[in-house]
């Protein structure tokens, strides 16, 4: 059906009557239906907004012309509608702007007309329901040492209407928006957080609006050869990253549709092993760690949000299937970390191998006397308390790699309370409560990394913290 | 319904836009069928199913639709891929065979994804008319894998015969012709796989692999057979180690059920029992419970339990426990004898929530040192070699101690 395809229409009445000008309203009208002649979509992914501008052709004729701007099933905010005149603005004047009170997805402009002639007009709006994603697809080969790596965006119409050979523009990035609010509306930032919700909304669509203005290339007529992989162009502009689809897209209501972003056909990338509880749980995880950068055959834009698919090379005509991953967004020149999960091939084991305690210290039982157990010729009350101590654990960490290269491990243990932590390992502090050390192991090695954690405990316990000694510890 | 004659189906249209492919429904398809399916199993989550078609393309834009219908494709995870040289499988038709005059440059425009509908189309760009091998990869639910064994232990329990099963289950609701299906380690089988058909193949057998019976005797582990006798209970267990010593340690051991025969002196087997083997690495051993040992009688009481004061409420103690065993078997046996240390503390003057800082007694009778590579900081395991019962059926009592001195304890 028509109205539910085209639900955004654009009518010039044809009646000598007046809307909304304190003339009655006749009950026979003659209206022409002028179509879109361009259509720009900016869709904003971190927040469910997009920036809808349309160009149409429409006749005017001279003095007062009523235009009705409908929107019937579709997500458009009414508020946000703007009309401007692209071409002989200097002879059109937008008189007002009337929102009918039985029809809430409508609106009446009047326009006043110097000539009789053909304009072009300009609507912009805000619509919800189009958002996009990102998403990627790696492909490591057998050896493990380079990888394929596409980029891809996916853009999904919901908004309850058809935006034909649209040209689409997509916002990376998370602004600072209170920050921007305060630069573009030239108000302290102090003052914005006392604004109104309502008013700050409004504003913050409004910077919003015109950022994307300055942003926006005038290309919507560009059209992309049909038999290659559309391009798209990826330009900073402050805060925002945005990527032009070259040419346009007809992505009809209810569908989504995938397109390549980026292509880097041989990214090297490391291999680690890591330990690192708060982030990848109580297991030693293989990683993939990449950087997004020209060296690495990337770094042409930020990496937005996005789910990360990990294959590798099967060595048989095949892939296997690593991981898939939600990453964060990723500057230029930033890392890339890929968890693919435990490796059955490295085992990884932490050994208690013995525990023992030293320097305990007494008190007297209602007394402010310490006395220390083993210094030679103290004599210690009957009631008398352990009241300070420290105790000392011998850890051996076995790793066994099965696989047939060397692997290099970086293992974080965090040792709450005060902790002393004595190893030939090269261990150094992660923070102060984390001891980070490394570790290289051939392929089919077993290596036993011994420490010793000392813990002054009770009164002994005088920080919260961990100092690293490098001894031979057995 | 074009998704009634199959659940996953690849058609090519000659549309060129996407408001066609929105609007049009009344279009002309070619069905190419699969020519080699793979189904990949080694990622222990998920299972990767690649299929390769030959798709016919005009020159321009193509328009490939996928669908599937009442199948778990994640269809996120869907990679349409062309392979660059059309390679002989066998299973190629014979025109195909032929080498091509000029290689087709072809290129994937974008995906389309229509609503409410398990389908998508891919715009697709040749740059003449020709045949494309394109490979196809998703990721398939209800496709599982699991493995499981069956040992037969010679008659003298020495050694045993080891077969590792994979059994695939496809509850997928698609069916895969001669399909290639590898779980990441062992070989690749050729197959075919039904809708709801579980597949079991052997992937590989063992022989003569080296057996350890074992008897533990672990109040903390295992508790006790008859608590008011003091008789604990000793599980019998059968051992094995994943190297290449036993005859095995070519990939770690997958967790799955054991089921446990043993030659019987007819030619025949006869079940002994079954346990859960877990996963394995390399190098290390599968314990495999096998059954109670009834004939093994081990009785442990302890015979002191005694404090000295070292400071104000600073104490020592001193711990010793008996163990009286009796092997009532016509054989003679190797008892495991474990006892955690930290659990014999909280046993006699209860859990101070702290380690335990300890050292063997000289009256200890356990014979020979503990074992170094099961004893841990807390956890003390001997071996006690047990004759068998004699021609008057007696069993002999062995009686031994364990003495452990427990520091700093307050």
């Amino acid at each position: 059906m028509k109205i539910i395809l085209a639900s955004v229409i654009l009518v010039l009445g044809l009646t000598a009557s007046v809307w909304a000008q304190g003339t009655t309203q006749s009950n026979v009208d003659l209206s022409t239906v002028p179509s879109r002649d361009t259509v720009q979509l900016t869709i904003y992914n971190s927040e469910d907004l997009t920036l809808v501008r349309e160009t149409r052709k429409v006749s005017f004729k001279k003095g007062v012309n009523p235009l009705q701007f409908s929107w019937a099933n579709t997500l458009i905010d009414p508020t946000s509608v703007r009309l401007r005149f692209v071409t002989h603005p200097e002879k059109l004047e937008l008189l007002d702007t009337t929102f009918p009170h039985s029809k809430p997805q409508m609106l009446y402009w009047n326009v006043q007309s110097e000539t009789d002639g053909e304009a072009t007009v300009e609507i912009t709006y805000f619509t919800s329901g189009i958002s996009w994603s990102a998403d990627y697809l790696c492909v490591a080969n057998q050896d493990e040492t380079e990888m394929g790596f596409e980029g891809f965006v996916r853009v999904f119409n919901n908004s309850g209407e058809e935006y034909e050979n649209a040209q689409v523009r997509l916002v990376v990035g998370k602004i600072n928006l209170v920050e921007k609010i305060a630069q573009l509306a030239k108000i302290p930032v102090s003052e914005v957080a006392k604004m109104p919700e309502e008013q700050s909304r409004a504003l913050k669509r409004d910077t919003l609006a015109l950022s994307l203005e300055r942003a926006a290339p005038a290309a919507a007529d560009a059209a992309a050869p049909a038999n290659k992989p559309k391009e798209i162009v990826k330009e900073g502009l402050s805060e925002y990253f945005i990527y032009t689809i070259e040419g346009t897209e007809t992505i009809p209501n209810g569908w989504s549709k995938r397109m390549r972003s980026f292509e880097g056909q041989t990214v090297p990338f490391k291999v680690q092993y890591r330990y690192r509880v708060p982030e990848y749980g109580d297991q030693l995880v293989r990683m993939y760690l990449l950087t997004n950068n020209k060296e690495s055959k990337l770094g042409t834009t930020p990496l937005p949000d996005g789910m990360v698919r990990v294959f590798r090379q099967n060595g048989r005509d095949g892939l296997s299937f690593l991981v898939g991953q939600q990453i964060k967004y990723v500057p230029i020149g930033d890392k890339i970390e890929l968890n693919l999960g435990a490796d059955p091939e490295v085992i990884f084991e932490l050994v208690k191998m013995k525990t023992w305690r030293d320097n305990l210290w007494m008190q007297i039982q209602g007394a402010d006397v310490f006395k220390r157990v083993d210094e030679p010729g103290v004599e210690i009350e009957v009631n008398s308390n352990v009241v300070g101590w420290d105790d000392h654990t011998l850890f051996a960490q076995r790793i066994r790699n099965y696989t047939k290269k060397p692997i290099d491990v970086e293992i974080r243990r965090i040792l709450p309370g005060h902790i002393v932590f004595r190893s030939s390992l090269g261990a150094k502090n992660f923070d102060y409560q984390t001891v980070e050390y490394h570790a290289q192991v051939k392929p089919m090695e077993k290596a036993s990394l011994t420490y010793e954690v000392l813990q002054h405990q009770g009164r002994n316990a005088k920080q919260n913290n961990i100092t690293v000694e490098t001894v031979p510890v057995q | 319904m074009r998704r009634a004659l199959t659940t996953v189906l690849l058609g090519l249209g000659l549309s060129v836009t996407l408001a066609d492919v929105a609007l049009a429904r009344i279009k002309l398809i070619t069905l190419p069928v699969r020519e080699r399916v793979e189904i990949q199993l080694d990622n222990p989550n998920a299972t990767l199913v690649e299929e390769e078609r030959i798709v016919p393309l005009v020159k321009g834009v193509n328009q490939v639709d996928f669908s599937w219908a009442n199948t778990q494709i994640d269809p996120n995870t869907i990679v349409f891929r062309v392979i660059p040289r059309v390679e002989p499988t066998g299973e190629r038709p014979k025109e195909q065979a032929k080498p091509e005059a000029k290689p087709l440059d072809v290129k994937v425009l974008s995906v389309s994804y229509p609503p409410n509908e398990a389908a998508l189309v891919w715009q697709v760009a040749a740059s003449d008319s020709g045949s494309a091998r394109v490979r196809i990869s998703y990721l398939l639910g209800n496709l599982t894998k699991s493995f499981n064994y069956r040992a037969v232990a010679s008659n003298d329990e020495k050694t045993l015969t080891l077969a590792e099963y994979i059994r695939i289950q496809n509850l997928a609701n698609e069916s895969f012709g001669s399909t290639g299906l590898w779980a990441g380690f062992g070989p690749r089988f050729l197959k075919p796989i039904g809708i709801n058909e579980t597949k079991e193949m052997l992937i590989e057998k063992y022989q003569q692999v080296p057996v350890r019976k074992t008897y533990t005797a672990d109040p903390q582990q295992f508790g006790y057979l008859d608590r008011p006798q003091n008789k604990l209970l000793i599980p019998m267990h059968y051992v094995l180690k994943n190297d290449k010593a036993s005859q095995l340690g070519r990939a770690p051991l997958q967790y799955g059920k054991v089921r446990i025969f043993q030659e019987d002196r007819h030619g025949g087997t006869a079940f002994l029992g079954e346990d859960w083997g877990k996963f394995t690495p390399l190098d290390d051993e599968m314990r495999l419970y096998v059954g109670t040992a009834q004939d093994v009688v081990v009785k442990r009481t302890i015979d002191k339990n005694e404090q000295k004061r070292v400071a104000g409420n600073l104490y020592n103690r001193e711990i010793v426990v008996k163990y009286e065993i009796e092997n009532f078997k016509d054989k003679a046996v190797t008892l495991d004898i474990s006892e955690n240390i930290r659990a014999l503390r909280n046993e006699v003057a209860g859990n101070t929530g702290r380690d335990v800082q300890w050292e063997l007694g000289e009256g200890t009778t356990l014979p020979g040192q503990p074992d170094k590579e099961k004893s841990t900081f807390e956890q003390v395991v001997f071996h006690v070699d047990l004759p068998a019962r004699g021609a008057d059926q007696k069993a002999v009592k062995t009686v031994h101690k364990l003495n452990v001195l427990i520091k700093n304890e307050w």
